[in-house]
């Protein structure tokens, strides 16, 4: 067959594709509030240790081997951040050269920067930050930032009662404390991350799905349709060739019966087809006046604002049949068309200037819009002048749509 | 007797017709074209008293026929198409095209609207016509508008302004409002929509 829906899963409307842009960026929104939260993090545990060292009074290199290392180190866990944007659950724990750098420094770093102070725990909170960042299997990660915390506050209790004056102030307290929660704070914002990652998949896959169902369901749809057609198309035919030799009336008929067939499997596809495309009242009257338009007449057009809450499953087949009307018959100078709403009923009028010649084959046309209309309770009044040609439609607000 | 210009790319179905068509007293296939080209070539040439083009054709489609031959030939023009694509309706009737039907209509139909043409008037099937009115309406201003037409051979942006006599700003601030209601990321990418939905 020739005729070829539209699978209606791939029909996207402009505003379904705004929303998904809106979506997107506010997800690159929230990526970068994470980043930017941990990165303020770090900056500051590396500003906290640089001044409770200074506040101690020590010495100008040990102040800036702790300030400057502590910079490189804070850089160089942008890469890991970076690469945390696009992992992935089900990859394997696979450290890229770029990352085996970030670690070396981040313990070299520790290293340097324990040796400088004399601090353990500045020594070891380094590697175990940076080693947060890594693809770790879910549940892993959880296990890997308790057992780090638990070492942490050790070593935050050694350093307590070795190394930490006892008149310490409480700037080492606060860069103390700080260091033994930066790993589980961070971890904190990355899995918040983690979720909204994982909903935004879960919708993504979930939109996709009902894409395919729906995509197969109008499969299903046409494959029937086509399939019983062809089905009684063949046999009609094989029938009129049988009859052909001994009665050409009976082969004739059936001939015509099997025209008629194909009409009605196209028709059908069409009906399929067209059950996706739909679109308000008042974008349909605009697009009748840009035809009038493209056909040179010129054309007046009002529209109430809420327009589009008229009926559109009675005013559109009417739209568009008095437009085809104009179109064909007028008189192509001038045309107007209005859909208001009074007191109780949405009118919609189609006035246009008559052509030379008697419209005559509009009958049909006009009668169908009449049944239709009365059906929904409306009615329907034409007026026909030497000079112009006009429908009125009327339908009660009673049958207004729901939004 | 109506003279009658003929174009197809479906042999099968341009040979049926055509045969069709003779069958009917008053008319005479003078000519059966398997392109727009071709069909071009033969209507300044012959010209007939009707066109009847198919609208998906290699080459020139029907309606850019239409388009050139009505401008140098007293010839009125009916195209014809399987689907009829938002906008093309448009694109048709501004063109100077007096009828317009789809391909499922039988040879019989198609003499009425030959014989209704012939005569002077318009044929604008009503079930092309309802698929035009469901169009999707383009969110675009006309200003966006230009500034893609104006860019839609890769034109750059100064080029552009050139063009319209705006400022670069200017164009580049139209540029990315089209971006944003077409939801795509490339000005080529919004071209090529505006294009499909026949908006330029």
């Amino acid at each position: 067959m020739s005729t070829s829906p539209v699978p209606a899963a791939d029909i996207e409307t402009a505003a379904q594709r705004r929303g998904r842009l809106r979506l997107s960026r506010g997800i690159t929104a929230t990526w970068w509030y994470t980043v930017s939260a941990v990165v303020f993090l770090e900056f500051m545990i590396v500003a906290v240790w640089t001044g409770a060292l200074a506040g101690a009074g020590r010495s100008t290199a040990v102040i800036a081997t702790v300030g400057l290392g502590g910079l490189v180190w804070w850089l160089s866990t942008f890469v890991l951040m970076r690469d945390y944007r696009q992992r992935t659950e089900h990859e394997q724990f696979v450290p890229r050269p770029l990352v085996l750098v970030s670690l070396v420094i981040a313990a070299c770093f520790g290293l340097v920067a324990g040796l400088a102070s004399g601090l353990w725990l500045l020594g070891v909170v380094p590697l175990v930050q940076t080693s947060m960042f890594l693809n770790w299997p879910s549940g892993v990660r959880l296990r890997v930032v308790i057992g780090a915390t638990g070492l942490l506050v050790v070593l935050w209790f050694i350093d307590g009662r070795l190394v930490v004056p006892p008149d310490a102030g409480s700037a080492w307290w606060l860069s103390g404390f700080f260091s033994v929660s930066l790993p589980a704070m961070t971890v904190l914002t990355l899995w918040w991350w983690d979720v909204l990652i994982t909903v935004d998949r879960a919708r993504a896959s979930e939109s996709r799905l009902a894409a395919t169902q729906e995509r197969l369901r109008v499969a299903t749809d046409v494959h029937d349709l086509q399939g019983h057609h062809l089905q009684v198309i063949a046999l009609q035919l094989e029938l009129a060739e049988r009859l052909m030799p001994n009665d050409p009336d009976a082969a004739l008929s059936q001939l015509q019966a099997a025209r008629r067939s194909v009409d009605e499997a196209r028709q059908g596809t069409r009906d399929l087809a067209l059950r996706f495309r739909s679109v308000p009242l008042p974008d349909e009257i605009a697009n009748a006046a840009d035809l009038l338009r493209a056909a040179g007449t010129s054309v007046q057009v009002t529209v109430d604002a809420d327009a589009d809450r008229a009926p559109a499953s009675v005013l559109g087949p009417v739209i568009r049949e008095t437009t085809t009307n104009a179109l064909r018959h007028g008189g192509g100078r001038w045309a107007r068309l209005s859909l208001t709403r009074d007191a109780d009923a949405w009118r919609y009028e189609i006035e246009n200037d008559a052509a030379d010649a008697a419209p005559s084959a509009d009958g049909a046309g006009l009668e169908g819009i009449g049944r239709r209309v009365e059906d929904g309770g409306g009615s329907v009044e034409t007026r026909r002048g030497a000079q112009e040609f006009a429908v009125v439609v009327r339908v009660p607000v009673s049958v207004e749509e729901p939004r | 007797m109506i003279r009658v210009l003929l174009a197809d790319d479906e042999a099968m179905i341009r040979s049926a017709l055509a045969a069709l068509l003779r069958l009917e007293p008053d008319i005479d296939v003078v000519a059966e074209c398997a392109d727009g080209e071709e069909a071009l070539a033969a209507a300044l040439r012959l010209s007939p008293d009707v066109c009847l083009l198919d609208l998906e054709m290699p080459g020139l489609d029907g309606v850019e026929v239409a388009a050139r031959v009505t401008r140098v030939v007293a010839t009125r023009c009916v195209v014809v198409t399987r689907h009829a694509r938002p906008g093309v309706l448009r694109r048709a009737l501004a063109s100077g095209v007096s009828g317009f039907l789809p391909k499922s209509r039988g040879a019989d139909e198609v003499a009425e609207v030959i014989r209704r043409v012939a005569a002077g008037g318009r044929y604008v099937d009503p079930e092309v016509a309802a698929d035009a009115l469901s169009d999707e309406r383009s969110p675009l201003t006309d200003r966006e508008l230009d500034v893609l037409r104006a860019g839609r051979r890769g034109e750059t942006t100064g080029q552009i302004a050139r063009t319209l006599s705006l400022a670069p700003g200017t164009v580049r601030n139209h540029v990315s409002a089209v971006l944003s209601k077409l939801a795509v990321s490339t000005r080529q990418q919004a071209v090529l929509i505006a294009e499909e939905r026949g908006w330029i």
